[in-house]
């Protein structure tokens, strides 16, 4: 990340517009009777499985810029944007937000829009 | 340069340059637009910068004159394959979205990736035809928030044309540049000098729209 001057205070500019990521699962499961054969595990996709986006480090993108991106579009104060934008710079990479897929997809999408170099994955 | 630019009333930004200054801004913000447009197919900026008639690279096999189906043909073929771009500056614009799972890149490369071109090449045109308003430019909030994410894109292709792959890479062009090096090569020195300012230019607009 570039650096021409320190990070300076923003506060966020507008709320999150995703949803809260579901709770826990805890939906009851039938037991099969035992000539049904079980799905494969593949096939069981928890609805609640957390996925995460994660923006990478470059030589590019400014310190200052990173910041205010993740405090407009994230809504994050700025403090934790500027934590997160230190994360980036020192570890080369962090997870800026998390929640179902299609939340991770659009958060990913919208920090590609902005030219950060974003991925998404389940969670580790 | 700092001093571009200065908050207006209403959250509006007034742009603190001279025509000639916003024309080579604007002019930027179109040449990577072009590259950007699927039509025109992989450019070079300073190509793109020259506009018309730009003979296609030895090699590149999207770039050949083909009659209007075949053209079709071929970006409907490159939507199925949905591979990362081979110009790298254009990869970048429109980088993967997994490092470690190439099926699950590729999926979401062929989605998204048309509409995040569309998306780039709004803000592009949109904050380069407001630069090209004659006398003095006042830019609406949604103008400044397409000329922050142009002038990023204008960086990271021209980063990449210059070479900059790490924070050293970043810091040593900077500081090169202000020790007057590169004057040997003039097409380095006006690219990293184009560079050069463009950065500290976003750096202004972001210090501007934060309140």
């Amino acid at each position: 990340m570039s650096s021409h001057h320190p990070s300076w205070p923003v506060p966020p500019r507008r709320a999150p517009a995703r949803a809260t990521p579901p709770a826990d699962y805890s939906g009851a499961v039938s037991v099969a009777p035992v000539e049904v054969e079980r799905p494969d595990l593949d096939e069981v996709t928890l609805p609640d499985v957390p996925w995460v986006t994660i923006v990478w480090n470059d030589p590019v993108n400014l310190m200052s810029y990173v910041t205010y991106v993740f405090q407009t579009y994230f809504g994050y104060s700025k403090e934790k944007a500027t934590k997160l934008m230190l994360d980036v710079h020192r570890e080369g990479r962090a997870v800026v937000s998390n929640g179902s897929r299609d939340e991770m997809e659009r958060d990913t999408q919208a920090m590609h829009e902005y030219g950060l170099w974003a991925t998404f994955q389940k969670d580790e | 340069m700092s001093g571009s630019f200065t908050r207006a009333r209403g959250g509006r930004v007034k742009v603190r340059l001279g025509e000639p200054d916003r024309a080579v801004i604007a002019g930027l913000l179109e040449a990577v637009s072009g590259m950007l447009d699927p039509e025109e197919g992989a450019g070079d900026l300073e190509e793109a910068d020259v506009g018309d008639d730009v003979a296609p690279e030895p090699g590149d096999e999207d770039a050949p004159e083909l009659g209007d189906d075949e053209a079709v043909l071929a970006e409907l073929e490159a939507d199925l394959t949905a591979s990362p771009p081979a110009d790298p500056a254009i990869a970048r614009l429109l980088p993967d979205a997994s490092r470690d799972d190439p099926d699950l890149a590729q999926s979401f490369r062929r989605l998204t990736e048309h509409e995040l071109r569309d998306h780039k090449r709004t803000a592009l045109e949109l904050a380069a035809s407001a630069l090209r308003r004659p006398g003095s430019v006042v830019l609406d909030d949604s103008e400044a928030q397409a000329l922050l994410k142009g002038l990023t894109d204008v960086r990271l292709v021209l980063a990449e044309r210059l070479g900059i792959q790490t924070d050293e890479d970043a810091e040593f062009l900077h500081a090169a540049l202000a020790a007057g090096a590169g004057d040997g090569d003039q097409a380095w020195s006006q690219a990293a000098g184009l560079y050069d300012v463009v950065t500290f230019l976003q750096e202004d607009l972001v210090h501007t729209l934060t309140p």
